[in-house]
Order: structure tokens, then sequence, then C-alpha cells
């Protein structure tokens, strides 16, 4: 079976885009498999540990992701795309 | 029992050697406390963190890759079981745990914890669902680290909690269907008990889907009274490993013994007294499968 490779578009979502993930976390909730990740960034300092820039989503477990594509539905900024 | 207590165990299970609750006596709190600070200071980054060349994104895939794969579960249980003077911290190396079932994990509350005791959010539902939901009862030199770093903490409210308090924390976790664990933090050193769900638990993310042995299935297997099993199938849902079916021409359940992890969550909500957890040694077949 081929790998599924699923992206996230950080121009819209975390760092430079308008959402702080730690508010919407909609694709995190919306997993059954729980593919979805919320972290720091990594050298994040830790007194910047609230600053929204140093947070974003990764999916982590993407080999665990049965594509059902309701992330890709659900993400308000469209900031998901999923490819196998 | 598991080679954990062969090695830690003094005797009993490992869990229940009360040195292993003793900083002093088994590496020195200091030593304990630059660790623990600086492994919870960097724990969200923990996956991501590339470690020799290797960030666990997309680990499904790179365990299946011809020789690397292997070369790569090799490292990790390594890294996860390492007993070394030099450990990593921002790897986490030496955290791993065993499930429990609920007696032991109040026995340990108790009687063997160190003070203080805090109860503070998970980590991992955090991390992969954003809840924050208060469930982790750590303690002693831990209770103190993490007090210092505000997000892992209610606002407004005290971390602390007494011995009691936990016990009650515990059994209300216990209600809902989470699964009891003790952890190693590092190894030998015991500062948490945990109320896990799956799929969210990093532990049992990596043990139930990757196979590596980041949690231990616990020294209890289920037993099944034939004769006493009504079919309601309450156990059923509360089976967090999927170990337990109903099949409708016996009108009784059936327990895949390799998935059952001994965690007692179908025990408890059997009304009819059917299933008990016995030592896992006991069952011919599944001694030393842990």
């Amino acid at each position: 079976m081929s790998k599924t490779k699923i992206h996230i578009d950080y121009s819209k979502c975390g760092e430079k885009g308008e959402i702080d993930p730690r508010d919407c976390s909609k694709c995190l909730k919306v997993c059954d498999p729980c593919v979805f990740l919320m972290h720091e960034t990594v050298g994040a300092k830790e007194e910047n540990i609230y600053d929204p820039q140093n947070w974003r989503i990764t999916a982590v477990w993407p080999s665990l992701c049965m594509r059902c594509l309701k992330c890709v539905d659900i993400c308000p900024e469209k900031a998901i795309t999923i490819k196998w | 029992m598991c080679k954990w207590c062969t090695k830690h165990g003094a005797g009993k299970k490992w869990y229940l050697n009360s040195k292993n609750y003793m900083a002093n006596e088994i590496g020195g709190e200091d030593h304990y406390r630059d660790y623990l600070t600086e492994q919870w200071m960097n724990f969200e980054q923990v996956y991501i963190r590339k470690i020799k060349g290797f960030s666990s994104i997309g680990l499904g895939y790179k365990l299946k890759m011809p020789i690397i794969g292997k070369v790569l579960r090799s490292a990790a249980e390594k890294m996860i079981h390492s007993e070394k003077g030099h450990r990593n911290p921002v790897r986490a190396d030496g955290h791993f745990g065993q499930v429990i079932p609920l007696e032991e994990a109040k026995l340990i509350m108790g009687e063997l914890a160190a003070e203080p005791v805090i109860a503070n959010y998970c980590m991992c539902r955090w991390m992969q669902r954003g809840d924050k939901e208060r469930v982790c009862i750590n303690f002693g030199v831990l209770s103190e680290v993490i007090e210092k770093l505000p997000r892992f903490i209610p606002k407004e409210r005290t971390a602390r909690v007494d011995r009691e308090e936990a016990i009650k924390i515990l059994e209300e976790n216990n209600k809902k269907g989470y699964i009891q664990s003790v952890w190693f933090q590092p190894v030998p050193y015991i500062n948490a008990i945990c109320s896990c769900e799956s799929p969210e638990c990093g532990g049992l993310r990596l043990r139930n889907d990757f196979g590596i042995n980041v949690v231990y299935k616990s020294e209890y297997i289920i037993q099944l009274d034939q004769d006493k099993c009504e079919g309601c199938k309450q156990c059923v849902s509360s089976c967090q490993f999927s170990a337990i079916r109903y099949i409708p021409s016996q009108k009784r359940v059936i327990i895949d013994y390799n998935k059952c992890f001994g965690c007692g969550k179908c025990r408890d909500a059997c009304k009819f007294d059917a299933l008990k957890l016995i030592p896992r040694e006991e069952y011919p077949g599944f001694t030393g499968e842990y």
C-alpha cells in the first residue's frame, strides 16, 4: 500500500497564520486514530512557551491514517492536504 | 515477574520496592531534579526532535524499512530502557512503565509514593487531542519540577493533593475507564501514576501500534468464569485493547489473551463477578509475556 502523505500549510495554521493551533485543535479532536500532534517547535525557549508562534500541529503518525479525510473537511483554514 | 522486577524489585515487583521511590537512595535528588526539569521543559518536542538523525514522524513507515527499520527499533528500545549514567533527558531516556490494576495503584499512593503529591494535566491527551484533563498523579522530585512549569497545572488552583485525594482521583479515573500505569522516570526512580487512554497515550501508542516496549503488560491477566457470564457485554465496551468480544452463539464473551494487558477495567465493569485478575505467572502459556 502506498504511503499516506499529510501536509499542513503553516502559512495558514500556526506560525504565520491567523489561527493559534491550541485554540482550534479541530483536526486533533476529529481524528479517530489520533494522527496529529500539537507541539512546541524544536528549540522554543521555556519563557516563550505561551507565544502562539512557537506552536504547530504535525501529522506525526501518517501510517495510522485511515484516509477518512474528516480533518480536511473540518479545518477552518483549509490548511490540510492528504495524498496517497 | 518481569525482568524489571528481577532487576529492581528486591524480590518483589519493581513498583512495590520502596527504595525505588526514594530519590536519595538511588542517585540523589539533585541528579533527578536536573534530569526531570530538562525532560519536562522539552516534553512536547519529544516526537518531532531528531534523535540520531531520525524523528518519530512517520515512525510506522520508518520501522518497515528493510534493515534500517530493525536498527531503528533496537536503538529506540535501548534508549527507552537505558540505565546508563549519562542519559539524555530531552529524549526521555530510561522512561517507561507498566500497566497496573487499580488496587495496586491505590497501594502505591497510600504507602509508597514520596511527598509531595500533585495532580496535573495529562501531557499525552494535550498533545494528541488538545484537551487538558487533570488525571496524572506525580510524586517526589517530579512534583517539585512540574509545579514550576505552569502549563501543566490548573490556573488559580494548587496542584498539590494529599494521599486520600490522589486515591479518590485514581478511583474516579478508573470509573471513567482510564487505565492505571506506573512509570520509571528515569529507571529506577518511580514518580508517576498515569490514567491512560488509548490511542492518545504515547506509551500505549508506541506499544500497540509499533510494538515498542514503552509500556509493559501488567503482572496479571484476566480470567473468565463462563458459568457466571450473562452476556451483557458491559466488559466489551470497557476494554481499550479490543481484547474482549461477544459471541452470540455461546451467549458469552471470549477473550484474546494476547491482547489483554491485565488492567482490570472489564472486571470492574462486570456486574456478575464473572471476570477476575489472576497473576500472569499462573496462566500456562502466558508466563513471561509482558
